[in-house]
């Protein structure tokens, strides 16, 4: 039995966290955020070039393509750690892009597209929602149709900055032959890794800020009724970490219980990142309801994220077919 | 990422099977029969089969052959426990002993001491209790004052102990007893291993809210013990205490998914019988248990292969604790959901609901003892994230 991150799993988890902290911290998140709704795309440059440079988008793609040939569970990985980081940029959608020509694509394409995409020469998108994350930057949206090219992308406003969105018209729709049932499973895991790391990430400073803050004369982390809600979440996001864990290795090794592993990820971590993000705001007082402190973009972006590839509830009812 | 056994482990669960399908008689897989009987018949009836069960071999899984165990894996031990869930084993009438004093005694008892404990507590021919609560000690376990003075090569112990399991069942007692008298807290404490059997010991039933007498209350008047009888250093008891809880740990928390998942089938089929398993409102919240027992089913998956690695879990107990008792008392309070205004009916349609009754009572113990649910979120709050006492 190892159910557990390896060494080198792990490794990579750290050396993204270390590259946000040293490179693309909370300032550069702020920036970001704070960038006028007319730089609608931002300023990434150097976060995009490392996520080619150190295979953060080549994790899933076949060596034979210039990728890492690892599996979602890296990627969780990888997830986890940019949501920790409130880090923006079109990840996620170039992920699943790749991944989705690489389950369904042909021989043709896959050659045409992956090694871009594992570079970050071309970016992708994954069009399964309205609102597309990185509409704007994309080269390739996957739709449930195949591979939209040559649209239009009109921004949407959303009030969690950390992502752009945009809504994506017209194009033409190259299908893909094979079969990508399992995207949507792939997408749902990934952002339930982003939550995840959102979730421990607010915990964290949380903690931190109330062994310090005085009030009564005494720390405010020493008043039970705060203990004991911290502690609460530390329960319920270890548990997130391990359905978050457990439902990628699900999906990649075609588990029995693949279904259920991911609506029960999807669920948890939605839940415990919203319940983190607000404790973070709640327990910093006042100064977590500011612009200037950073809990609202955990919030925000925690916000939006529960919301996609189906609410804690929709996972719920999902989760209720499968086992009533 | 491996999810399986070894090819022995599984070898072992095949062996295991094979015995248990051989050896349990239908009639107590029967919803209602353990209920049906007094507490007494149950004992008498579990403690002989425990008994057969030790002697053809599959009892202490885990611990050396030399003292009576298998000599198995981590693995086995969690593969023993799932499979008595899924056999509809009886319980074990030795939980205390089990779980708490033998692997205890592995760690710290001298060579005597383990093999004059393990063998005989496998076998049922000794059945332990735990006496650590007090009436005035509970959580605050370093309030107790029953005391032990040196009397020759004796202690002689005066005091009481509180919500004992299977108090009149039990042959000998590991106590903790404040051996330095006027001692402080922590301190002068030594856990003696007493002979209940002894005119200075009285055990009483006290009658739990379930309407069970499974735990009792015990009384030490002038109750001799020899002064070798001390598991672990004299006055260390408080650290023989501290090691001797920490074997709660999630070791058990597969059989508890085990266990808690076909409660949560059975509570389905119900809610499927009488038409609630079309509410949304019912379905979200049996949804939203199902979400923690899958959890805790992946955390034992961890716990697991942590203690493969040879990890040192310390205070991550407190959540295995947390996360299965608060899970395992949602589900019961769906239970109460789903029966809608005939919640504490005894029996519905010709459906018997004492056994579900039942188990919804104990739902109400498991975060208390053990350390209650409030505890242990004091410990995980100050031991594992480091906030301020
Ligand atoms: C079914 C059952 C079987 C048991 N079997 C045994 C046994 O075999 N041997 C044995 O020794 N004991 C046994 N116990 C006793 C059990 O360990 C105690 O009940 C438990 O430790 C709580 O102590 P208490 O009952 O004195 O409650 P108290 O400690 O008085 O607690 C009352 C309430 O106060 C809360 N509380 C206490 N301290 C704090 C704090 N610091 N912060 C916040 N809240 C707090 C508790 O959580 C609880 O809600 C058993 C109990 C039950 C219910």
């Amino acid at each position: 039995m190892f159910f557990a991150l390896t060494e080198d799993q792990q490794e990579f988890g750290s050396a993204v966290r270390t590259y946000l902290a040293e490179r693309f911290d909370l300032d550069a998140v702020r920036a970001y955020f704070e960038a006028p709704a007319t730089n609608d795309a931002g300023n990434l440059d150097g976060l995009w070039k490392a996520a080619g440079e150190q295979g953060w988008l080549a994790v899933t793609v076949p060596e034979e393509h210039d990728g890492l040939g690892l599996g979602l569970v890296e990627a969780q990985v990888i997830a986890r750690a940019l949501g920790a980081g409130v880090a923006p940029g079109p990840w996620r959608g170039t992920v699943l892009a790749a991944e989705a020509i690489r389950l369904a694509g042909s021989a043709e394409q896959q050659a045409r597209w992956l090694p871009r995409l594992a570079t970050g020469e071309a970016v992708g998108a994954l069009g399964y929602s309205r609102s597309v994350e990185y509409g704007q930057t994309a080269d390739v949206v996957v739709t449930p149709e195949g591979l939209l090219t040559g649209f239009t992308a009109t921004p949407v406003g959303s009030y969690d900055r950390t992502t752009r969105l945009a809504r994506v018209e017209g194009g033409s729709t190259e299908a893909l032959p094979g079969d990508a049932s399992s995207l949507e499973a792939r997408a749902t895991v990934l952002v339930a890794a982003d939550l995840v790391g959102i979730a421990r990430e607010a915990l964290t400073r949380t903690v931190d800020y109330d062994k310090e803050r005085e009030q009564f004369g005494v720390p405010v982390g020493s008043f039970q009724a705060i203990k004991h809600a911290l502690a609460d979440l530390h329960v319920g996001i270890t548990m997130a970490e391990h359905a978050a864990l457990y439902a990628a290795h699900a999906v990649d090794a075609g588990l029995d219980d693949a279904d259920l592993a991911v609506s029960v990820a999807k669920a948890k971590a939605s839940d415990v990142a919203l319940a983190s993000t607000a404790a973070m705001i709640q327990y910093h007082g006042g100064i977590g309801y500011t612009w200037e402190h950073e809990a609202h973009f955990f919030y925000k972006r925690a916000k939006r994220l529960a919301g996609q590839y189906g609410t804690a509830d929709a996972h719920r009812e999902r989760i209720a077919a499968l086992t009533l | 990422m491996d999810l399986t056994f070894t090819a022995a482990e599984e070898e072992f669960r095949s062996e295991l099977r094979a015995w248990l399908s051989a050896h349990i008689p239908a009639e107590w897989r029967r919803p209602g029969f353990w209920e049906s009987l007094s507490d007494e018949e149950s004992f008498g009836l579990r403690r002989d089969w425990e008994r057969d069960k030790a002697l053809a071999g599959f009892a202490g899984i885990q611990w050396p052959t030399e003292y009576g165990g298998r000599g198995g894996t981590p693995g086995m031990k969690a593969i023993y426990d799932v499979e008595m869930v899924l056999a509809d084993a009886p319980r074990t009438v030795n939980p205390l002993g089990l779980t708490f004093l033998a692997p205890t005694v592995m760690a710290i008892g001298t060579d005597a001491q383990r093999k004059e404990i393990i063998g005989p507590m496998l076998r049922n021919e000794v059945i332990w209790c735990q006496g650590f609560s007090e009436p005035g000690a509970g959580s605050d376990l370093a309030a107790l004052t029953t005391r032990g003075v040196r009397d020759g090569d004796d202690f002689v112990v005066n005091g009481q102990k509180v919500w004992t399991t299977n108090a009149v069942h039990g042959d000998k007692i590991f106590t903790l007893v404040r051996t330095t008298p006027g001692s402080q807290k922590h301190r002068g404490i030594s856990m003696l291993l007493i002979d209940m059997h002894q005119p200075g010991v009285d055990a009483r039933p006290l009658k739990q809210m379930s309407g069970a007498s499974e735990f009792g209350e015990v009384f030490f008047d002038d109750a001799r013990v020899p002064a070798t009888d001390v598991l672990g250093a004299v006055d260390e008891g408080w650290r023989t205490a501290m090691l001797l809880l920490s074997f709660e740990r999630g070791a058990s928390g597969m059989s508890q998914y085990t266990e808690f998942r076909r409660q949560y089938d059975e509570i389905a089929a119900v809610a499927k019988k009488l038409g609630r398993d079309r509410d949304p409102v019912i379905r979200g919240k049996l949804a939203r248990v199902l979400t923690e027992l899958e959890c805790l089913r992946l955390h034992a998956m961890h716990i697991l292969t942590q203690t493969e690695q040879g990890r040192d879990l310390g205070f991550e107990a407190s959540m295995t604790k947390l996360q299965w008792s608060e899970a395992s008392q949602d589900l019961w309070e769906v239970f109460d959901d789903v029966l809608g205004e005939d919640v504490t009916l005894e029996e519905l349609d010709d459906l018997d609901l004492t056994p579900f009754n039942a188990q919804a009572m104990w739902s109400r113990s498991v975060t208390i003892w053990g350390g209650s649910s409030q505890v242990q979120r004091n410990v995980t709050a100050e031991r594992v994230l480091g906030l301020p006492r």
